[in-house]
């Protein structure tokens, strides 16, 4: 069932369907603190909140336009030649080009840019979150629209996740931590409050 | 030989072909597997919606399937429920988008095109403890002798605390679900009954 | 010049950091996309074997073809052929095992993204051969299942009172059910949990 942007419903409702799952994304199926992905870099780059939000903003353009592509990679390639068990090494290697692209460019265009941002994108093909989201959208089946809403909200709400756990990891790097929770222990206690502060926001939608 | 630029893509060629032959053939050799699994989904459904079938096994569907119901002729219409040659009912399936994903099933409706025999989802992936209860007895069992109403509204879906006798009552904290269910089950039943009524005399 | 060389080294401290200089680290990313279905037992066991069986023969057939891939395709080789094992698992599970392929959604795909995977292929399929490289995949699959097959025992004691599905005497009765052991949240806590015991003996041990 391909859901085109012209399907039973009219492009209006499509519209707000992609607002209602952007919203949901970020709050109430955040992509981190609910689906556990993209943990790899959260856990290692969030220490301090600069890099955290240079690398959130990375993330949010680079999940946003894959998952676009994919949708169109997917829709229009793969189910019309029925190979749609390939999904992942295509899904892969076009996440992986399109990343090679942008550091391309950026690294042409603006060095300056280059030196905040583009050291973060090798980081970013090997982040599940971006193949996970893709893998969502292609599950729960969404048009083109509300795919664009998806993949902007799951990169923002992961890019709040992180800022968040940077902000709070700078504060405790100065409290006393038993020894046994430094390090990863405490990163995961703060994880699952920030999930369970989250979890609050599930009423919104419903 | 190694280090030369048109090996390391040759390489690359033949490996992923390699690849791909071998899951291609795989995915082909168990596409038929995967097609009956979906099949047999959908045939348990249509039992399911008349309460006086009983089957367990997957055989058993299949069998009591293809004696009991009759295919449409018209694609989109019901299965036609004949046990023992006599129309009892009619299964009608039904497709949508639901909150989060596809909702799929097969809506059982009684010979007097009014009274639904029984509802059966057998594809959904809402929000698991809230939209996914669609799928316990507490909902699912509402339906089964309700009345379509007149209009373009046969099945509504109502908040606990608004519903009457005739409504079926939602699941609270699942709004959005029970809102794009109700939707996507009067599509699916003002279509199929306009096509009904053009279709009789 | 000078700008591409300060790049690439923090480049490289950066990815230092993810991998060579934070061991505890690595252990625990493996781990954490997982943790998603983490809620039963059934589940856990399924995602632990195909993790497990997944490096053991993508280790194994990286090694195999160690002599013969070059060096600038090294990093795709691999990841294609990680993709290769997970989709015949993904094909296998959807015609064998609808119910489970759906409740696993898309987290049998992210075993290409997991770092145990690329990680054991990178550290020792590389430089082994295939026979002790499919070992050392499956036993370090197998070390992960331990831990995760411990936190869903505990999740789906005490979020659901049951095990593996079955009904436990006392759990699924008397006692009161932790929504949150279901929840998200709480997969983080028993993760936090059982890696502050496991330490806390490390250093104790240490200490004595």
């Amino acid at each position: 069932m391909i859901l085109l942007a012209v399907d039973t419903s009219s492009i209006g409702s499509e519209v707000w369907m992609a607002v209602v799952t952007c919203f949901a994304a970020i709050f109430t199926q955040n992509i981190l603190l609910s689906y556990f992905l993209g943990m790899c870099s959260f856990i290692s780059v969030s220490r301090e909140v600069k890099t955290a939000v240079g690398l959130g903003a990375a993330v949010v353009f680079v999940m946003t336009a894959t998952t676009v592509l994919n949708w169109m990679a997917y829709w229009w390639v793969l189910v019309p030649l029925n190979l749609e068990f390939y999904k992942y090494i295509l899904f892969i290697i076009i996440i992986a080009a399109f990343v090679q692209l942008i550091e391309m460019m950026i690294d042409r265009y603006s060095p300056a840019l280059y030196q905040s941002l583009g050291i973060f994108l090798p980081l970013i093909t090997v982040n599940c979150a971006i193949l996970g989201a893709v893998l969502w959208m292609v599950i729960r089946e969404y048009s083109l629209i509300v795919t664009v809403g998806f993949g902007f909200g799951s990169g923002v709400g992961w890019m709040m996740a992180i800022v968040a756990m940077a902000g709070i990891r700078q504060r405790i790097d100065e409290s006393k931590i038993p020894a046994g929770l430094r390090g990863p222990g405490i990163t995961l206690i703060i994880a699952g409050i920030m999930a369970l502060a989250f979890v609050g926001f599930t009423g919104v939608l419903q | 030989m190694k280090e030369s630029r048109y090996f390391a893509v040759v390489y690359m060629f033949v490996l992923t072909a390699i690849c791909s032959t071998l899951l291609i053939g795989l995915a082909r050799l168990t596409e038929a597997k995967v097609k009956s699994n979906e099949q047999i989904a959908f045939e348990r459904a249509a039992l399911a919606v008349f309460p006086s079938v009983q089957v367990q096994s997957d055989a058993e569907v299949h069998a009591v399937f293809t004696k009991d119901f009759a295919a449409p002729k018209v694609s989109g219409d019901a299965y036609e429920y004949r046990p023992q040659g006599q129309l009892a009912g009619y299964a009608l399936p039904f497709a949508g988008q639901g909150f989060w994903a596809p909702i799929r099933g097969v809506i059982g409706i009684g010979t007097d095109f009014k009274t639904i025999t029984g509802i059966w989802f057998y594809e959904q992936a809402e929000t698991p403890g809230l939209g996914a209860r669609i799928v316990e007895p507490f909902f699912y069992e509402q339906f089964a002798g309700k009345q379509f109403d007149e209009g373009l509204r046969p099945i509504r879906i109502r908040a606990p605390a608004e519903a009457t006798e005739r409504d079926i009552q939602a699941i609270t904290g699942a709004t959005q679900t029970c809102v794009r269910l109700e939707k996507l089950l009067n599509d699916a039943v003002t279509q199929w009954r306009q096509k009904k009524e053009a279709a009789q005399p | 010049m000078n700008g591409q060389t300060t790049t690439k080294t923090t480049n490289q401290i950066i990815l230092d950091g993810l991998w060579r200089d934070n061991p505890i680290f690595r252990q625990i990313l493996g781990i954490c996309s997982t943790l998603a279905v983490t809620n039963n037992v059934t589940n856990t066991a399924v995602m632990c074997i195909s993790l497990s069986l997944v490096t053991a023969l993508s280790c194994a057939t990286v090694s195999a073809l160690k002599e013969w891939t070059p060096k600038t395709v090294r990093m795709m080789v691999q990841v294609l052929i990680i993709a290769f094992y997970v989709i015949i698992v993904d094909i296998l599970l959807r015609a064998y095992w609808p119910d489970m392929s759906r409740s696993l959604g898309p987290y049998v795909g992210l075993i290409i993204t997991n770092c145990i995977v690329m990680g054991r292929c990178e550290a020792f399929a590389q430089s082994n051969r295939p026979w002790p490289s499919f070992l050392d995949g499956l036993f370090s699959g197998l070390g992960y299942s331990v831990i995760l097959l411990v936190i869903a025992a505990i999740r789906e004691v005490m979020g659901m009172g049951t095990l593996a599905g079955y009904p436990l005497p006392y759990f699924s009765t008397q006692w009161d059910k932790w929504v949150i052991m279901v929840m998200p949240p709480g997969a983080f806590f028993v993760l936090a949990c059982l890696l502050w015991v496991c330490r806390s003996i490390g250093i104790k041990g240490k200490k004595a």
